[in-house]
């Protein structure tokens, strides 16, 4: 029995082996380089973030199952993608050729990939969307804010705010009415402040920009921002100063809960529903994220600043097409289904965001949201980009929405803290990242 | 099986390997060596040409030489890093080491339910950080958390274990102690059984207090095993991302920032990818001379 060379059933040979291991290592070297195109067997990838509760990325899957695509253009398939490191995850996908063609994503995210050449402009679309009449179904400006020098880098297809909140039980116990200035705003916290209750809500933690974007809501409702009129980082101004100083001024009066810079997400809303804040900036989505929707949570109307303005701050989250796609026209004619097709997301109430179309506004669905549908009516009209003053968005802005700079400039104002050297501070260091 | 042993024999003579054996070894490794190539030395090219290139995360952008490095040498917030991931590494590695010295101590004596023990011990360091650190968030993070209630029950200021810089540096340092203390617990458990019981005995005959047992052979006997495990515990210190960044995200104000949090921030939040990728490559640099000079220890170690 010569066992060496043994090749009987079941047995290896050596020129077996080295055969078998030469086709896995060819297999996986022609795997890793063969890359791949959007396409999934010439279908359409569409990747869609979690914009709701649970239920939603089933909704949004069944909608996108149901795109039946004219002629020979290709099908298209869902990919649900978590938020955690989707940065990452967007742009491995893009540098391997192996993205979506489709996607929705950050609220800059179109903006920062048109600038690395990695998106198809949506100008078709719109074109097609201004002879068909879509175009006119859009609330008003939100189209305008998507178009560059090169096109439109993406279509708008819901809306992320942030207003600001009371809980109607905690001020009706302290013998307030819902402030509509600033200056009513800081006499409320600070009876509220004797109650030993929170006048500003709000957290800049692990992953929470809550906090950041309440500072900006701020500035934006004293008629600042980050940038100016040329997109250029600008904040040291008296109107950012201004708002800042008044911050503080909350801060002082203990409006603020000390323990918020390092709050989480979760930990905000837990002291919401332990009814430890009476007022604070949130997202849309505050009385379902509590699970109180019985009225006691509510929208404020938009502040009224010392200079008169009023502001809100808008996210307009949208819905971008990819230069790597098997077809273009197959690109546009999904996204164009998506939109038109997209009211039934509202109608089943799983998304958080607010819709961009009049007739989604429209549905009595929506409508039933009396707080979603006051921000529609209130806020909608003063509502202000992440980009103000500048009046169109653009790459750089996805590195300043949860940048270290940002995050750290909001825990040092909420700290307390000298707000001019901050704004220096942050000025410096998104300049530094906004190029 | 015979026949075999004895062609080997043959074939293979002890003076060396034929040619023709020494090229099948070399095809018999050659895929392993392709896939590491290919996972391992790919990857910290590329990494390398990132860090001189002022690029995005999906084009390489133009080559600014060491730029990149300049900047990130010349930059306070680097420094900063620098500084807590030393504080972080140091209370880390010594504080685990002391806890799981003593733990491993304490159960080699015979006590009731010390399986129990042992496995409960384990719980953090095997659950996953996520829960851990979810379950010290809840444990610390708002006024009305456990730790801060006791806190005030017991007559002090609420303490803000997150929000204040020194506490927070202080709550994610022990954080990192208490899940790396049952890996220590192991590591040294598993050298002191291997430490003769009569030299024990022999010195007790010589009249040795516990003490100067301690320090002249339990001590010298597992001192092996134990700078094996501050090189691990080193790395993992160093390296380590979701114990900060899940409880803190590196703040309050960058208090808790360490370098890898530093250049994940500076990669995927500011997409500074050069920038980014060499405070990595300082971070690793750094990391290699420590476990060099602390392997050299090894080679001197007395067992």
């Amino acid at each position: 029995m010569n066992t060496i060379d043994e090749s009987g059933p079941g047995r290896w040979s050596r020129r077996g082996f080295l055969g078998l291991g030469a086709a896995v290592g060819g297999g996986m070297l022609l795997s890793a380089c063969g890359g791949g195109s959007a396409s999934g067997a010439g279908q359409l990838k569409f990747w869609d973030m979690p914009w709701g509760q649970a239920n939603y990325t089933a909704a949004a899957k069944k909608l996108t199952e149901a795109y039946t695509p004219a002629n020979s253009l290709p099908a298209a398939t869902y990919q649900g993608i978590q938020w955690a490191n989707f940065s990452q995850t967007f742009s491995s996908a893009i540098a391997s050729k192996t993205g979506p063609a489709v996607s929705t994503g950050g609220g800059f995210q179109a903006f920062q990939f048109a600038d690395q050449g990695a998106i198809a402009y949506a100008d078709n679309v719109i074109e097609q969307f201004r002879k068909d009449g879509t175009l006119d179904d859009f609330l008003p400006g939100q189209l305008d804010a998507m178009k560059t020098s090169k096109g439109y880098a993406a279509v708008p297809w819901q809306l992320d705010f942030r207003v600001w909140w009371y809980r109607k039980s905690l001020l009706d116990a302290a013998g307030l009415k819902v402030p509509t200035t600033w200056d009513e705003l800081l006499t409320a916290c600070r009876t509220l402040a004797g109650r030993k209750v929170f006048g500003f809500g709000t957290g800049a933690g692990a992953g929470n920009n809550l906090g950041s974007q309440g500072l900006h809501l701020m500035m934006l409702n004293n008629g600042g921002g980050l940038f100016d009129p040329d997109g250029k980082v600008d904040v040291v101004t008296e109107a950012n100063l201004e708002a800042m100083r008044f911050v503080q001024e909350l801060v002082r009066a203990k409006a603020v809960d000390p323990a918020s810079i390092s709050y989480t997400t979760d930990n905000l809303i837990t002291q919401w529903k332990n009814k430890k804040v009476a007022m604070g900036i949130h997202t849309a989505g505050l009385d379902t994220d509590t699970g109180e929707t019985d009225g006691d949570l509510q929208v404020m109307s938009p502040l009224t600043g010392p200079s008169g303005a009023k502001a809100g701050l808008v996210f307009q989250n949208n819905i971008m097409m990819y230069a790597d796609t098997p077809s273009q026209e197959g690109s546009e004619a999904f996204l164009s289904y998506y939109i038109r097709s997209m009211k039934t997301l509202w109608q089943q109430n799983v998304v958080a965001g607010l819709p961009v179309l009049k007739s989604i506004v429209a549905l009595p669905e929506f409508q039933a949201q009396k707080q979603k549908a006051k921000i529609i009516a209130e806020w909608v009209p003063v509502a202000k980009t992440f980009a103000a003053q500048s009046p169109t968005l653009f790459g750089g802005l996805a590195a300043v929405d949860s940048s270290q700079p940002v995050t750290q400039f909001a825990q040092t104002v909420l700290a307390g803290q000298d707000p001019k050297p901050a704004l220096e501070t942050l000025q410096k260091a998104l300049e530094a990242i906004v190029k | 099986m015979t026949v075999t042993l004895t062609r080997a024999k043959s074939d293979f003579p002890r003076t060396g390997k034929p040619v023709s054996a020494r090229r099948m070894l070399l095809w018999l490794v050659a895929p392993s060596l392709v896939l590491l190539l290919l996972i391992n030395a790919y990857p910290l090219v590329y990494a390398a040409l990132q860090s001189v290139h002022d690029g995005s995360l999906i084009n390489t952008g133009d080559y600014v030489g060491l730029d990149n490095y300049r900047a990130t040498l010349t930059s306070p917030a680097f420094w900063r890093s620098v500084q807590f991931t030393l504080i972080f590494t140091v209370v880390g590695v010594f504080g685990s080491w002391l806890g799981g010295l003593g733990l491993a101590l304490l159960l080699r004596t015979r006590i009731p339910g010390r399986t129990v023990f042992k496995t409960l011990l384990l719980l953090p360091w095997v659950v996953p950080v996520v829960v851990s650190s979810t379950a010290w968030n809840w444990l610390v993070a708002t006024p009305q958390s456990p730790l801060p209630s006791l806190a005030q029950a017991l007559g002090f200021d609420t303490p803000l274990f997150l929000a204040d810089p020194v506490l927070a540096k202080i709550t994610v340092c022990v954080f990192k102690v208490w899940i790396s203390v049952p890996f220590m617990m192991m590591l040294i458990g598993a050298a002191l059984a291997g430490v003769d019981h009569t030299v024990y005995e022999a010195a007790d005959v010589d009249g040795a207090s516990k003490w100067q047992q301690f320090l002249h052979i339990t001590l010298p006997m597992i001192s092996r095993s134990t700078y094996i495990s501050w090189i691990l515990m080193t790395i993992f210190c160093v390296n380590d991302f979701p114990t900060i960044f899940l409880l803190t995200g590196g703040g309050p104000v960058d208090a808790t920032t360490s370098l890898v949090v530093l250049s994940y921030r500076t990669v995927f939040q500011n997409f500074q990818v050069g920038p980014g990728v060499a405070i990595a490559f300082l971070m690793t640099a750094s990391l290699v001379v420590v476990s060099v000079a602390l392997y050299r220890q090894i080679r001197k170690a007395h067992v």
